[in-house]
């Protein structure tokens, strides 16, 4: 797929050729271990690299400027992966071939640089108003959560299930971490990520793999650099069986949070693959064609496994009066699993679909270079093929092992304020 | 099978009529590894009343029918259609909207055989009160699940405000109400009127070879007798051009305001070529007005008045349309006040500058060139664009030819104080 050079200690340059894409892709990744102050920082700074340079200062500018190359989209981000945390420059233009203009590739390229290597700075530190606005704009996002039931619901779980770990610490930290940052500790901030951190610079287009290359070893001019220990995580466990809390809401929202030894990499990984397609990753999933199509319970019941924290969340938007009938219904399809009720019919779905996903993601460019961004990790040269091979291989009786391995460690209930009662409005 | 070339783009695009009247359209694209198929029927929400297939009396039907009949599809005497799917290794999913409602897959292996089970599914109804009844639960939920999402009422509750008769102002799922009130019967008045094939589009992109893809389905069409269609006829009430509500409110467990400001258009009776440059105008306008390089933009950015929620569209359909600004603000008058301000200003000044003009349209170019790589949105929107007779690949030289006159004129239809709303969701007062 990609072929991979290392520009500087610390730092790869990953370029696949293809015709398939309209456009040419660019993402640069910067990794560091995931804490909760770290996240915050690194959240503002992606913002406030998003918003403007020391070329284009006006956001309007930069915005305008962007336009002007055919709409290229380019934003800073800010996620996490298992115990690292990841602000990214993400960048789609269109590729000049379908244009009269053919120097928009090198505009391009030029930009990149400008917005990493070239911040709006005063004084050597990022505007002080810029700075206040972007953190409260983090904040807000960090707020807003609250008006989403769902993503709310799944927070507190996670808050609940795992605290004070990289499971429930958020790519954007916390509202008080936020507050603290100041111009000069952001500061600090860009100029650790920009020399401290891993990178992973990928590109994917129709493009000269050689001159391109050249391009960005010249603009990209990112010094060694010795990786980063990861801290200490205590030991985290559920701090609670049960929780239940109320709002002003009509549905109520069951999140379950079942923990699993098998983690993103392990030899048993592809088999808790199967197990969760089985058990609610499906529309044909046991979860599914239970609490939705036998009982009508819900209309959305599904599992999902968090492979990186070795942890599996069954999430249903329920009436309030079916919790436990759900919870029952939920508890019978792990059950059924445990005594190998497990049909030929279930294990070929289940293969088909994740074959099916993994080969559809690689039909888009962002696909392809998370899923090699991800896989690389392992070590091995990623393919279709292997994994398909892999999941070939596992049996119903490695389905029941994982199902036995499956333990509840929390249940999170969000509902109205009158629970159980009509609700309309 | 006619052909039609789009050679600035590179494409292709296949084209038959059948005998019974189903448009069949196949995009192949180079390089994909997946197949994205869509079945669409002309028929969404918005068509309420109407003249059944075997009558002639208008009937009116339960709100949220053509929603309740999308679900209704998939289950069938010997079980689930994802099932099947499944299977075979297809995702598959269906959706409704106000004027249409499309079923589709995706596949990457095992392409024929899931075309085979979308056109079978899709054209063998059964529906029974038993099966009926189960899905009420069930759709109840999706409606409390809506019903819980502040975004969602925002936006609804705009639309609401604007139209006074139109039934693109009912939810498109329908109340828990209505719903109750569905019948077997009323699936298949409504299955018989609205998916004959003559009222419908199958589109097919990705990996795909035309010939062979166009014979198998054409051997599958021969298979199946459908009675000769009339043309559907629908009934709407006049819809009065101003709004029916200048400002609402509705209270909601949020941490913060959310505001929209809605802009009723006062033209909607256009398809075709008239209106894709219609269409085009009012976003390219809208873009200038509200875009991140606008000064409105950073004065609200730089007032605190709006956070990353922010944003602006334009829809359009035949029979309705209209622009939406909104966001999430601490002052959601304030910010109200100055979209308003900002949309009046079109009336007097020369807001339409013809150096942003071009800058958005190389914009809006940009725009179109990277979404020709995905395969979903090709398929979903070109039917869109054919059911109002336009065609997706001419977006690209049609905006390289809209001028500033294009733009004032098209923006005109929605301006106006009689065309303006306001919709808010506000906090409860009692906080935890």
């Amino acid at each position: 797929m990609f072929s991979t050079i290392e520009i500087a200690k610390g730092v790869s340059l990953h370029i696949r050729q293809s015709t398939q894409f309209k456009t040419v892709n660019f993402s640069i990744k910067w990794r560091k271990p995931l804490t909760v102050k770290d996240a915050a920082e690194r959240s503002v700074l992606s913002n406030v690299m998003q918003h403007s340079n020391g070329k284009f200062k006006k956001s309007a500018e930069f915005r305008s400027y962007l336009d002007d190359l055919y709409g290229t989209v380019m934003y800073f981000d800010a996620s996490k992966r298992a115990n690292d945390h990841t602000v990214v420059l993400n960048v789609e233009t269109v590729n000049d071939q379908y244009l009269a203009d053919n120097k928009v590739l090198d505009d391009v390229i030029d930009l990149i640089q400008t917005a990493i290597f070239n911040p709006n700075f005063e004084n050597d530190q990022f505007v002080s108003s810029i700075v206040e606005r972007e953190k409260e704009m983090v904040i807000q996002r960090i707020q807003s959560i609250f008006d989403d039931k769902t993503r709310y619901a799944h927070q507190r779980l996670t808050q609940i299930i795992r605290p004070n770990h990289p499971a429930s610490i958020s790519a954007n930290g916390s509202i008080d971490e936020v507050k603290n940052i100041t111009p000069e500790s952001l500061t600090k901030a860009y100029h650790s990520m920009i020399n401290e951190d891993k990178i992973d610079i990928y590109v994917l287009g129709d493009v000269d793999e050689k001159a391109i290359q050249e391009k960005l070893v010249n603009a990209l001019t990112f010094k060694d650099r010795e990786p980063i220990p990861y801290p200490d995580y205590p030991e985290s466990k559920a701090e609670k069986e049960y929780t239940n809390e109320k709002q002003d809401m009509n549905q109520g929202k069951l999140h379950m949070g079942y923990s699993t030894p098998v983690k993103f990499g392990d030899d048993d990984y592809p088999k808790m693959q199967i197990f969760n397609g089985v058990f609610g990753g499906y529309a044909h999933s046991k979860i599914f064609m239970n609490v939705r199509e036998r009982e009508s319970l819900a209309y959305y019941a599904s599992s999902s496994y968090s492979s990186h924290y070795g942890l599996v969340y069954v999430v249903s938007g329920i009436e309030p009066a079916n919790e436990k009938k759900a919870i029952d219904v939920i508890e019978e399809q792990l059950d059924a699993m445990k005594n190998g009720e497990i049909s030929d019919l279930e294990m070929n779905q289940t293969k088909a679909m994740l074959g099916n996903q993994l080969k559809e993601a690689l039909d888009s460019a962002r696909g392809q270079i998370d899923i090699f961004d991800q896989y690389k990790d392992l070590g091995e040269e990623f393919s279709i093929d292997t994994w398909k091979e892999r999941w070939k291989n596992v049996t119903k009786e490695d389905l029941q092992e994982m199902a036995s391995q499956l333990k509840l460690e929390a249940v999170y209930f969000l509902s109205g304020k009158e629970s159980g009662q009509d609700a309309n409005n | 099978m006619q052909t039609i070339e789009f050679k600035q783009l590179d494409e292709t695009l296949y084209y038959e009529k059948l005998s019974n009247g189903l448009s069949v359209y196949i995009l192949p694209k180079k390089g994909f590894s997946k197949t994205y198929v869509t079945f669409t029927t002309k028929y969404g929400s918005v068509d309420r009343t109407f003249k059944p297939i075997d009558g002639n009396e208008m009937i009116t039907v339960p709100d949220g029918i053509a929603h309740f009949l999308e679900h209704k599809m998939f289950e069938k005497e010997h079980g689930d259609v994802f099932q099947q799917f499944s299977e075979y290794g297809a995702s598959a999913n269906a959706f409704t909207t106000f004027a249409r409602t499309a079923y589709l897959f995706s596949s990457t292996d095992n392409v024929l055989k899931n075309t085979e089970t979308l056109l079978n599914f899709v054209q063998e109804p059964y529906f029974t009160e038993k099966t009926v009844n189960k899905e009420k639960g069930i759709i109840g939920q999706e409606i409390q699940m809506y019903n819980d999402q502040p975004d969602y009422r925002v936006y609804f509750g705009t639309i609401e405000n604007m139209f006074h008769n139109h039934p693109v102002k009912i939810d498109i799922a329908g109340t828990e109400e209505s719903i109750d009130k569905i019948t077997a019967e009323h699936l298949y008045t409504c299955y018989n009127t609205f998916y004959h094939p003559s009222n419908m589009v199958l589109f097919v992109v990705g990996a795909v070879n035309p010939d062979e893809m166009i014979g198998f389905i054409k051997d599958n069409q021969s298979k199946k007798e459908f009675k000769e269609a009339p043309e559907i006829e629908r009934h709407l009430e006049d819809e009065p051009k101003e709004v029916a509500h200048k400002t609402r409110e509705m209270k909601m467990d949020v941490q913060k305001p959310k505001v929209y400001v809605g802009l009723k258009a006062k033209e909607s009776n256009l398809s075709g070529d008239e209106m894709l440059k219609h269409e085009l105008s009012v976003q390219i306008g809208l873009e200038c007005l509200f875009g991140r390089a606008s000064d409105f933009y950073t004065n609200v950015y730089e007032s605190g008045l709006i956070d990353e929620s922010y944003a602006y569209d334009f829809s359009l359909e035949q029979g309705f349309g209209f622009a939406l600004i909104g966001t999430d603000s601490a002052d959601p008058d304030k910010f109200a006040e100055l979209v308003l301000e900002q949309v009046n200003k079109v009336e007097k000044e020369d807001v339409f500058k013809a150096e942003a003009i071009e800058r958005i349209k190389r914009k809006k170019i940009g725009f179109f060139l990277r979404a020709l790589n995905s395969i979903e949105f090709i398929a979903n929107q070109f039917t869109r664009y054919k059911f109002n007779d336009m065609n997706l690949f001419d977006a690209v030289p049609v905006i390289e030819k809209l001028t500033v006159d294009d733009i004032k004129e098209a923006f005109g239809t929605i301006l106006g104080e009689s065309q303006q709303t306001v919709f808010k969701v506000m906090p409860m007062n009692e906080r935890k």
